[in-house]
């Protein structure tokens, strides 16, 4: 179990549990998440809080399920980036392709 | 490279635990320790050791039930595991062994004997290990792939070079390659597929295809933008389903000989840097492209840089900027920046020979790559 899903009305919180998130888990994150696409969800707030390091194959595998998602009409979107990954993100332009809330609160508020 | 040495200890006693830990720890071992079969499972979730150590004897969940949740779960399944225990009986021994134990060793035994079967142990996988990946790379050898190039190209009035160290030694997913279209024009490409090991190895070729294709195609329609190039690749990807469902970033450069000008796209990738040896200021190029297959439209830009003699370019991929500390691991552009920097009007051999480098070596968190430009 790479995700923990926290069900709200109207989206879900998909929370990262490994303080890893690489290569090991990338691929059971991707199933894991495309599943709760497959389910209907149509707004997914992907939670960094507990994620120390992501490397190349994670993300990888989170922008996969973005293209997935987008394929089935949902959305995706981060929250609770450490500094080094928000930093990450920007660098490789990531923060293009995803919305990203300092907060899960924050995002779910956004919706 | 040396056999990795990192062992999760579980034991109830914390005297054992500790006992154990140090005498392991001045072997070269770093210690993980757990005072339950659920603390190792919880270390687990952030870790992953090349060998556990597990008591028996242990209240709640012993060491076979232990044994046993491990084996339940594929991501834990094939971490070597071993019995350290004071539990002598011979059908108790015979019975944790055939759990896919590789061994059971009793408390009583010396802790230099503990050690040496340890290491043993981890030597001989890291040896097979090796043999494997050797036979592996063989085959692709005579297959004649290879994604990164085997001879550096000769550019006029420039100096080229590159570094590559793949993730543990195996074949991965950065990918490079020099495309030397005329005396005047080459292209350098250098591409990191999002993976590790042969799966993104396999996909870098498809890639590099792609790119080939592109390049070959864009001069012979007598366009030298990268960034049409890059537009062209990722409107293919994009399309297709066999690669779309794997990104890739991607820094093209073309290199005109003649009028000493740079051009660069970037898609997804780390911002270059750019050393200008007269005002001896280092700076980050960063391109507006998205990764390879994210979005029909990748929001490719261009960007023109005039080198000077002296003035150098630096394109890397994210193994030279992950690195790991005492609180884990952790990706910092900044640091790697500041590591050049000594080096910036050095010769480009004195780099790769640097401390940094060999840390990065040590550390093999990811593939790594880095090419090296030089107006002479």
């Amino acid at each position: 179990m790479t995700i923990i899903a926290d069900v709200h009305s109207n989206a879900v919180v998909a929370n990262i549990q490994p303080a890893e998130a690489n290569l090991t888990v990338a691929d059971s994150f991707k199933t894991e998440l495309n599943t709760l696409v497959d389910e209907g969800y149509k707004y997914l707030v992907v939670s960094f809080d507990n994620v120390v390091y992501v490397d190349s194959s994670f993300l990888g595998a989170l922008v996969s399920s973005l293209k997935y998602a987008i394929s089935n009409k949902a959305e995706i979107v981060l929250s609770g980036l450490n500094k080094d990954i928000q930093n990450l993100f920007g660098l490789i332009r990531l923060d293009k392709a995803f919305k990203i809330y300092p907060t899960t609160t924050a995002a779910l508020s956004a919706l | 490279m040396p056999p990795s040495k990192k062992i999760l200890l579980v034991d109830d006693n914390p005297l054992v635990l500790e006992m154990m830990a140090k005498a392991l720890s001045k072997e070269g071992f770093k210690c993980l320790k757990a005072i339950s079969a659920n603390a190792a499972m919880l270390v687990l979730k952030q870790h992953t050791p090349d060998v556990i150590l597990s008591d028996y004897h242990m209240p709640d969940i012993d060491g076979f039930a232990f044994r046993q949740l491990l084996i339940d779960e594929p991501a834990y399944r094939d971490i070597p595991f071993m019995f350290l225990t004071s539990e002598a009986d011979n059908q108790v021994m015979l019975a944790g062994v055939n759990m896919e134990a590789i061994d059971y060793i009793l408390k009583d035994t010396p802790v230099p004997v503990i050690v040496t079967k340890i290491n043993n142990f981890l030597t001989a996988v890291h040896e097979q290990h090796q043999r494997s990946v050797q036979e592996l790379s063989r085959a692709a050898s005579a297959l004649n792939l290879h994604s990164v190039p085997k001879a550096l190209p000769v550019v006029k009035d420039f100096e080229v070079d590159f570094w590559h160290k793949p993730f543990q030694d195996y074949p991965g997913g950065d990918f490079i390659d020099f495309i030397k279209v005329s005396e005047r024009y080459t292209f350098i490409v250098l591409g990191d597929v999002m993976g590790k090991k042969w799966g993104a190895w396999f996909f870098s070729f498809g890639y590099l295809s792609y790119i080939r294709a592109a390049v070959r195609i864009c001069i012979a329609e007598e366009d030298f933008s990268t960034k049409s190039i890059l537009q062209k690749i990722n409107n293919v990807i994009f399309h297709d389903p066999v690669v779309s469902d794997v990104l890739s970033s991607l820094s093209l450069v073309l290199i005109d000989a003649d009028t000493a000008m740079v051009t660069y796209s970037g898609a997804g990738d780390l911002p270059l840097l750019h050393y200008d040896c007269n005002s001896k200021s280092l700076s980050k190029v960063q391109s507006s492209g998205m990764l390879l297959g994210l979005m029909q439209d990748g929001s490719f830009d261009e960007q023109t840089i005039n080198l000077n003699a002296g003035d150098k370019l630096f394109m890397f991929t994210d193994g030279l900027i992950d690195y790991e500390d005492a609180d884990g691991k952790k990706t910092d552009y900044a640091l790697f920046e500041s590591e050049l920097s000594p080096y910036l009007s050095r010769p480009f051999a004195e780099f790769k020979q640097s401390e940094f480098i060999s840390s990065i070596i040590a550390a093999h968190i990811d593939d790594c790559s880095l090419i090296y430009i030089e107006k002479t």
